[in-house]
């Protein structure tokens, strides 16, 4: 038979390292057509990366996403990062984008200064044109404006930043301080189907809520949910790397290593919660490794909520469920025996 | 990878001569969905391959005054969009469709999948439990044999090297029988069976008549069992009788430990599984004596 369960998972989770240094450098450079060109060491690993810095520079400079093109991973061509690591591409390369565009957005400024006759802190970029605050019709295209600060000042509009969280050392006597430069926070709840005859685990439903400071890009951040939370159920029910007596791994490929398939991932509901920090990039934080931390828990209290036992190690598979079930009807037995 | 040469056989007797020429070097590729691991990773000593992919005559599904025949080439995919055999034989399209992925489906064959012998195939249980039998051809023309005797071991079948699966036929007595295909795998998508079972009755007067029960992964091959069906015939289909059968079945089996899951617990499955499958399978045959009263 076949019992329903609901259950609950929060966590919270670092984003920013402080205890070592966690540098990010990029550069943005304008050009005479008003695209722009972003130079970056981080790597694009399917989640959306390079798509939120172009946004990042796009936003600071004025222009639109499209506009921006990104130049990633290879050393020899772009700035140091420390790496697609610790959930920090947002935050710290974010960081370094913005503060590189806006270097080059101020040459821009004083190109366009110069042109329009006012001071440069009277300006602002969008729409793809720098124009004065309050009087968007005066006006100069950031193509022309780039064209005008290379030939006529003989300065390219083209800016380099890095960004490093503060370094903060830890007390050397209570070993307590401040590690990370902010923390983000997440609820999951699952429902799921419990077999109580043969231990098998459906999950039904979850439902995420994430703070992640401003999502940038709102549809990478349900992606990012979706796929740590497939990675969260392939933890709590499936992933597991088997050893012989040996020490041989007795999974070594995806036939007998099992994760979830498109079958085994539920219809998931993704909330986004509000949210502004002010260290951030446009008050963006980070999403990507938290979205799996909360979903075992989730649905380990759910199983105990369809039919009351709790199992202590993970993966909680089907034979495992069953056997934790068997354990509470005989103690029961006993109980009534007795 | 070692080198091969590659004949295509046009049909059944071609290829029977090809495997005459290069017995025991050569084997069969049809759908190639577990020959091209082989090929790839095992020690095997093939080097001629005779792809009978094209053969002519082993792809038809076909109502015969025997029975329904499928030809061993016949894809999973196939069997899935056959109105013939959702008509006569529903299980093997469940049986079908919970076999690997879209690709292993429109790849891999029913012929395949029974010839490569693993014993957790998903095609074989409901086959077993309607009592099908299999075409052989060699060089000496073709045979019958019950598909029980076709099955020996873990990757073994009873044919010589020079012989083929031309089709498997399903008795025409069989075909409208209820019966019911359950599998229990470690997930739902791509899945290998823990244990998979095909089981099936008729009811009369309120007695389950003719119960067949099929097992795959819970023994070397295969099976048929044989004591729970002994206990069911002539049984009312009772809650009480159905777990009954179920734990007679699970008793006949000799599912093996393994880091998948240990024997006790497929035991546990075998159980429950030929109880539900039976269960499912009496309410159809209710269904079924309801439609024909009215």
């Amino acid at each position: 038979m076949k019992r329903r369960g609901r259950g609950i998972g929060c966590m919270w989770y670092p984003i920013g390292f402080t205890v070592a240094a966690n540098p990010s450098a990029a550069t943005v450079k304008v050009n005479e057509d008003g695209t722009a060109t972003l130079l970056t060491g981080t790597v694009e690993t399917g989640q959306g990366a390079l798509t939120v810095l172009a946004q990042i520079a796009a936003q600071a400079l004025g222009i639109a996403t499209d506009d921006v093109h990104v130049v990633s991973a290879d050393t020899d061509a772009t700035p140091m990062d420390t790496g697609a690591i610790a959930s920090r591409t947002t935050y710290v390369t974010g960081n370094a984008v913005r503060l590189a565009a806006e270097n080059a957005r101020t040459i821009l400024f004083e190109a366009a200064a110069d042109l329009l006759r006012v001071k440069p802190g009277q300006l602002e970029a969008k729409d793809r044109k720098i124009q004065v605050k309050g009087y968007p019709q005066r006006c100069v295209d950031i193509a022309d404006i780039a064209g005008h600060a290379q030939t006529k000042l003989g300065q390219p509009p083209i800016g380099t930043a890095s960004w490093n969280p503060p370094t903060v050392a830890m007390d050397p006597e209570t070993g307590q301080g401040q590690p990370f430069s902010t923390y983000v926070y997440a609820t999951q709840i699952a429902e799921v189907d419990v077999d109580d005859e043969t231990g098998e685990v459906e999950i039904v439903r979850i439902v995420a809520a994430h703070d992640c400071g401003t999502a940038i890009n709102p549809m990478l951040v349900e992606g990012q949910v979706e796929g740590g939370i497939a990675m969260g159920i392939g933890y709590a029910l499936q992933e597991e790397i088997l050893f012989d007596d040996k020490g041989r791994q007795v999974n070594p490929n995806l036939t007998n290593y099992i994760m979830p398939t498109s079958l085994d991932v539920p219809d998931i509901d993704v909330s986004i919660v509000s949210n502004t920090d002010p260290t951030g990039p446009f008050g963006a934080k980070g999403v990507g490794e938290p979205t799996s931390v909360p979903t075992a828990a989730a649905i380990l209290n759910a199983i105990h909520d369809a039919v009351g036992v709790r199992v202590h190690s993970l993966p909680a598979t089907a034979e495992k469920v069953l056997a934790a079930i068997k354990a509470k009807r005989a103690a029961e037995q006993r109980q009534i025996a007795g | 990878m070692r080198p091969f040469q590659v004949y295509v056989a046009k049909d059944s007797e071609h290829a029977v001569s090809l495997l005459c020429e290069h017995a025991p070097r050569a084997v069969i590729l049809a759908g190639g969905t577990d020959l091209l691991v082989d090929l790839k990773h095992g020690s095997k000593p093939w080097d001629v391959i005779v792809d009978i992919s094209r053969a002519e005559d082993l792809n038809a599904i076909t109502l015969t005054g025997e029975g329904l025949a499928i030809g061993a080439r016949v894809t999973h995919t196939d069997i899935m969009r056959s109105p013939v055999i959702r008509e006569s034989a529903p299980a093997l399209i469940d049986a079908a469709h919970s076999i690997g992925a879209v690709q292993t489906r429109n790849l891999g064959t029913i012929g395949g999948n029974l010839m490569t012998c693993v014993p957790s195939m998903d095609s074989g249980p409901a086959l077993l439990a309607l009592d099908a039998g299999v075409t052989i051809r060699g060089p000496e023309g073709l045979r019958r044999l019950p598909l029980a005797e076709l099955f020996v071991g873990p990757r073994k079948t009873s044919l010589a090297p020079t012989e083929i699966l031309v089709d498997i036929v399903i008795p025409k007595h069989n075909l409208g029988k209820p019966l019911v295909f359950l599998k229990f795998g470690l997930r739902k998508g791509q899945a290998l069976a823990l244990v998979n079972v095909a089981a099936g009755c008729r009811l009369n007067g309120g007695k389950v008549w003719e119960p067949t029960i099929a097992l795959g992964a819970v023994a070397p091959t295969v099976i048929r069992a044989q004591a729970a069906e002994a206990y069911l015939a002539g049984r009312a289909p009772s809650e009480q009788n159905l777990s009954e059968t179920g734990r007679i079945a699970a008793q006949e089996a000799k599912p093996i430990s393994d880091f998948r899951a240990s024997a006790d617990y497929r035991r546990d499955l075998i159980a429950v599984l030929v109880a539900r499958a039976l269960r499912q399978a009496c309410a159809g045959t209710e269904i079924e004596q309801a439609e024909m009263i009215a």
